[in-house]
């Protein structure tokens, strides 16, 4: 497993994890459960696995297409949701009402586990295609 | 656009046995003789990744062969250990 696939791997499991965190504490603190999604400053750790060692190549020219790819297939994703979200807006609140103000704040943190959740995805599946490792 | 640009080639690779032929080079040796790692040499060798020009001089190089002693075009339909690509994309 090299770089790119450790730190897939680890932002994954802090996107999954704020989001259950958020679901278990909804019931208990109402809109104040967003607060766990403030395990995604987790994410900030991801440049620990790209540290270099002795030399080694961490991220060579492979790496960087797959990345490139799951950004793209990352962006998509969540514009195609941000459309369907302001597409069905006045459905649900008419086209005079408001969207309450929870609901804004909770869009960006969606926003942002959309792009980090479907960009770990898509490169683990990237590399998943590419062989295995071999003996 | 031209009139073959829907044409499909694949491109193999002779990377695993010119390893071999010099004096069993591992894939290890050879990632950091070429500057990738070691996952990308996995790759290059199972036909699911094609290389940038650079580093196809780098691999033929380290060989010490020419680009087409270890990469070769082939038109038409592809083998399980080949990379497709289409002419113009």
């Amino acid at each position: 497993m090299n770089a790119s696939q450790k730190e897939a791997w680890f932002n994954l499991v802090v996107v999954l994890s704020a989001l259950v965190m958020v679901a278990a504490l909804v019931p208990f603190l109402g809109k104040g459960a967003m607060g766990g999604f403030g395990l995604l400053g987790f994410l900030g750790l991801s440049p620990v696995f790209f540290r270099k060692r002795h030399g080694a190549v961490v991220v060579d020219e492979r790496d960087t297409q797959i990345r490139l790819r799951s950004q793209f297939c990352a962006h998509l994703v969540f514009w195609l949701l941000f459309l369907l979200a302001a597409m069905t807006a006045p459905a649900v609140y008419g086209w005079n009402g408001s969207v309450p103000v929870a609901l804004v704040m909770a869009s960006v943190w969606c926003g942002w586990v959309v792009l980090v959740g479907v960009m770990s995805l898509a490169t683990l599946i990237q590399y998943g295609r590419g062989g295995h490792d071999a003996a | 656009m031209p009139p073959d640009a829907d044409v499909q080639g694949t491109i193999r690779n002779l990377i695993r046995r010119l390893r071999f032929d010099h004096g069993e080079m591992t894939q290890q040796e050879l990632a950091v003789r070429v500057g990738v790692t070691r996952q990308t040499i996995i790759a290059l060798e199972a036909g699911k990744y094609v290389p940038s020009l650079l580093l196809a001089f780098r691999l033929a190089r380290a060989f010490g062969v020419s680009v087409e002693g270890v990469f070769q075009y082939h038109d038409g339909e592809p083998s399980s250990s080949a990379v497709k690509v289409q002419d113009g994309k």
